[in-house]
């Protein structure tokens, strides 16, 4: 017990500090994105979410309290049963599809988590393991290779959901652990041109052939060869070209910048949004994908900055966790975890702003979602681990 | 736990890794920021109070034409005015929304001499589902209305006009059954497999019965939409974003048109259904069922009480009999009992029985017509005054598998096929049926009883069209068709659809021909049952039917009669059927002829 209120006392304040200042807010605005909703569904939404945060709080206190040296000695028995639990997905009775994915592991009908998520943790935990192991020399290729495999293979997984949005989180994480860890030069930037040659390669497979005339069914057909489903093809055309489909997709898209624009400074007042805007949504977008646009509608310029800074204090205190880790495992660990973090942050908000294509990256902490979130906060937990153990002077 | 160090190098790349995160958030506070106070907001906090307004295109419904080209069912421009919840609403509160639009409708109420058409309660409904969507408080409004609504409009900044179409149908009553009549689509939940689930669409118009329904994706269309913004006044300023609607493909029908009118006549001032077909493609050239009905009661909604008149008249006006309505076919099944013999080897042209008014089976009799005695005949001949006797001894040297199977392959107890909703299969009596529906053996004295087209036995007026066609053009079993030809929105002509051949019944030429020898007799020899449907300058073939339902002894009757023509080369095969009669021959008979004849007027010039 001594033990344990010691190293709760060695806990990274702002870190915890500012996982608790978001997850309220997360909490306070889906109350007001939900009563938006028609029906006893909307108003019950928030009640799940201080129910799915105070999961997540145990596990992140059981990460927190646990050596992470357990973790990275199982890392690759974690990958496995990670990479196992994405196939199942698959396995009709076992995988459950919803609006089109098949995301998430039943158990007589109830969803209960998404792989997906939880892989994301292990990836990082085999990396750490993978460059961070005593003794390493990470200057030679063969880890890299090794690095970029262990991403592939969820990465391929998870598009098939089909979710592009979290497949593609994988490759920034690796490279930024990669980087961290110290790898030549060369294997970056090779990584990096490779990455961004196929990303290009991708765009243009989607965006070019209907420039130069590519009828559209051929265009679809093409897609599904090459593995993109139809809606995401949609996603990524309307992304680049407002007028098209704007009562669909670009709805969406339109309508959340409209809901970020008219907040101002001060925003329009909490629960005072034009749900009609977004009340368009359905039932799970306004809470989860676009909750950052209700914040942004009631709370104004104010209220967005107040939550990209705590977003920032968040990202702090991981890499400073990182760099007061007694040894590279830890570091990595840090590094990894936050680089997902930041990639989910980043997405989502860039995405109602209208930078980025819609995807279905949820906003750590404030989006709502059972699996997220203790995700999440598992890999606070685990930084905050790090942290404990750390070396401070 | 040993403790490494953070090297130099590894610290400088942290160092560069938190700097780019860094960076990347501040890019989004610029964004946000420029969002929000840049150049390109389109919000300013100022006393401009602007809304977008989401407008409805919808989508023009596809026309049905006969197969002349003649429009059987079109749209016409509808207007109606709808309100924008929205732009009333000032505080949370739904249920002041509620009291404020119904205020304004009372206003309007007022202003254009109106009813109002909504409930406060359906004010409530469409709030809590569906806000952004406008709400259509009136619709269907005529011309003095529109244009005092275009006068006093301006005042009013939450209603609008909107623009609709309605469903017409040209020809009133003809071919009702058919086409079919649309109305409100029930607003349902978006599929788990759909993976849109995100358009709130005004409820489109969709088909509920015949080809409306059959075919409503294809004459659908999808409806569009329009974003506009406006003022705090209502006023337009200018449109976001519009999607166009999708209009709906037309249909070319088999049906003639002239024909259609015709047929219904033959039948109209009695209960029963008569059907067409063209025999050498199964394309049904008219198909009727009387009573029937004016499809223009369904245009703007069915008032209540014309729609409780349709459902509560006993005679069932909304009830296909065509297609829906179970009859046994009498004598009408006697050729195929024919055809069944002689194709199986069980009796040949020359095969002949004695008549002498009644034929006894182990406590059971069957009589002729009258009792009447008709000597010893052949085939030929029992068909042309349609004895009794013969069959049943026919049906019971043939043996019942025999007749059962060829009753099978010529479509009996099953459906047709055909593209219309309602079908039914009709039934044809097994051994096993017997076993399991009545739980007794099968007796010869069933055998006889199918063999005069009696007992158990069920039938469609469509299949035995469809039987007759087969013996009008020499076995080929066509499956009937509404819908002959498509065309898309964007398609000049209408693209055909070949028809469809069931299966090829390999009758022999010789054993058709003495069956169609004894049809022709029918009518053409005035001993035939069916000489009332001869004409004079026609060659006919067909065969009556009279067929008992209900209790036995009751007296109650169907009158049928199946007949192609002209002989050689037949261009039309006929099945029609009374529901109440004295007999095939008697009642409907007479009613063939004027058809008949009408048809020949009409469409003979054209040979």
């Amino acid at each position: 017990m001594k033990e344990i209120i010691q190293q709760l006392r060695r806990l990274n304040i702002p870190l915890l500090a500012a996982m608790f200042v978001l997850l309220g807010i997360g909490i306070v605005f889906i109350y007001s994105a939900a009563c938006g909703m028609s029906g006893p569904v909307g108003v019950r939404l928030y009640e799940k979410q201080i129910g799915w945060a105070a999961l997540g709080f145990v596990f992140f206190l059981f990460f927190a309290l646990t050596d992470y040296h357990h973790l990275t000695r199982v890392a690759w028995w974690l990958y496995v049963v990670g990479l196992i639990l994405l196939v199942l997905v698959f396995v009709p009775h076992i995988g459950l599809k919803m609006y089109g994915a098949k995301r998430w592991i039943q158990l007589a009908g109830l969803r209960i988590f998404q792989p997906a998520e939880m892989m994301k943790i292990a990836f990082v935990i085999l990396l750490a393991r993978l460059f961070g192991y005593p003794g390493r020399n990470v200057r030679r290729w063969r880890y890299s290779i090794i690095g970029a495999l262990a991403a592939f293979l969820p990465a391929a997984l998870i598009v098939k959901q089909p979710d592009l949005g979290t497949a593609m989180i994988f490759f920034p994480v690796l490279l930024a652990v990669i980087f961290a860890a110290g790898a030549p030069g060369k294997t970056i930037t090779f990584f990096l041109v490779t990455g961004g040659l196929i990303v290009l390669l991708v765009l243009s497979v989607i965006i070019l052939p209907p420039r130069i005339g590519m009828p559209e069914q051929e265009h679809k057909q093409l897609m599904m060869r090459v593995g993109i489903s139809p809606y995401q093809r949609e996603r990524i055309l309307v992304f680049f070209d407002s007028r098209r489909d704007p009562l669909g997709s670009g709805w969406n898209k339109a309508q959340s910048q409209i809901a970020v624009g008219s907040g101002g400074l001060l925003g329009k007042g909490f629960m005072q949004g034009t749900q009609n805007i977004l009340g368009f949504l359905p039932r799970t977008v306004a809470p989860t994908d676009f909750i950052f646009s209700v914040i942004a509608e009631e709370t104004g310029f104010a209220g967005t900055l107040t939550t990209l800074a705590l977003f920032g204090v968040l990202i702090y205190g991981g890499l400073r966790a990182a760099a007061g880790a007694c040894d590279k495992m830890g570091r990595l660990l840090c590094v990894g975890l936050m680089a997902a973090l930041f990639c989910h942050i980043f997405i989502n908000i860039a995405m109602t702003v209208g930078l980025v294509p819609i995807t279905g990256i949820p906003l750590p902490l404030i989006s709502y979602g059972g699996t997220f979130m203790v995700c999440t906060m598992s890999a606070l937990g685990i930084v905050q681990s790090v942290h404990i153990r750390g070396d401070w002077k | 736990m040993t403790i490494i160090q953070i090297t130099e190098k590894e610290k400088a790349r942290l160092l560069i890794l938190a700097l780019i995160m860094f960076a990347c958030l501040g890019l989004l506070a610029f964004a946000v920021w420029f969002i929000q106070f840049g150049q390109g907001n389109l919000y300013r906090v100022s006393q401009e109070q602007q809304a977008v307004r989401r407008v409805r295109l919808p989508a023009v419904r596809g026309k049905i034409v006969d197969r002349n080209g003649i429009c059987v069912a079109d749209n016409q421009p509808d207007y109606g005015i709808c309100i924008y919840l929205e732009e009333l609403r000032r505080s949370g509160k739904k249920r002041q929304t509620a009291r404020k639009t119904w205020d304004l409708i009372q206003q309007l109420s007022q202003a254009l001499e109106i009813e109002p058409q909504i409930t406060l309660k359906q004010i409530n409904a469409h709030l809590y589902n569906r806000k952004p969507l406008p709400m259509a408080v009136w619709r269907h409004i005529d011309n003095k209305t529109m244009a005092r609504f275009a006068e006093i409009g301006m005042h009013y900044p939450a209603a609008d006009l909107m623009y609709d179409s309605r469903r017409v149908y040209p020809c009133g009553a003809q071919a009702a059954h058919i086409i079919g009549y649309v109305g409100a689509a029930e607003a349902g939940e978006a599929d788990e497999d759909d993976e849109q689930p995100y358009h709130y669409y005004l409820p489109d118009m969709e088909g509920k019965t015949g080809l409306e329904k059959i075919y409503n994706k294809w004459l659908a269309g999808s409806s569009g939409g329009r974003l506009v913004r406006i003022d705090v006044s209502g006023f337009k300023h200018d449109e976001t974003c519009i999607r166009e609607p999708v209009p709906g493909g037309d249909l070319c029908i088999g049906l003639d048109l002239r024909l259609q009118r015709i047929v219904e006549q033959a039948i109209a001032d009695t209960c029963g259904a008569a059907v067409v077909i063209d025999p050498n493609n199964g394309d049904i050239l008219a198909m009727a069922s009387s009573p029937n009905f004016n499809l223009n009661l369904f245009c703007s909604g069915i008032s209540v009480g014309s729609w409780r008149a349709l459902i509560e008249d006993e005679r069932k006006p909304l009830f296909n009999r065509a297609v829906s309505g179970l009859y046994p076919p009498g004598s009408t099944f006697k050729p195929l009992v024919a055809i069944a013999a002689l194709v199986q080897g069980k009796a040949a042209e020359d095969t002949s029985f004695a008549c002498n008014g009644s034929f006894e089976l182990g406590g059971q009799v069957f009589s002729c017509h009258m009792g009447d005695a008709h000597g010893r005949l052949n085939m030929v001949k029992a068909l042309e005054v349609s004895c009794n006797v013969f069959f049943c001894n026919l049906g019971l040297q043939g043996g019942y598998d025999a007749l059962y199977h060829m009753a099978l392959a010529a479509g009996f107890g099953q459906k047709t096929g055909l593209d219309l909703d309602g079908e039914s299969a009709g039934l044809l009596p097994s051994k096993a049926w017997k076993r399991q529906a009545r739980g007794e053996t099968w007796r010869d004295g069933d055998t006889c009883n199918i063999s005069l087209g009696q007992g158990a036995l069920l039938v469609t007026p469509i299949q035995m069209a469809v039987f007759t066609a087969a013996i009008a053009n020499g076995g080929r079993l066509f499956r009937p068709r509404l819908v002959i030809g498509r065309r898309s929105h964007d398609q000049s002509k209408f693209e055909p659809i070949p028809p469809v051949l069931e299966r090829d019944l390999h009758w022999s030429a010789a054993h058709l021909a003495t069956v169609r020898e004894g049809m022709r007799r029918v009518i053409c020899e005035s001993s035939g049952t069916g000489h009332l449907a001869g004409l004079p300058d026609v060659v006919m073939a067909g065969k009556t039917g009279t067929a008992e339902f209900g209790r036995k002894g009751s007296g109650l009757q169907h009158g049928w009669m199946i007949l192609f023509a002209p002989y050689d080369n037949p261009k039309y095969a006929v099945a029609m059927v009374v529901d109440e009669g004295i007999s095939g021959g008697a009642t409907v008979g007479p009613r063939l002829r004027k058809m008949m004849a009408d048809i020949f007027a009409v469409s003979g010039a054209e040979g």
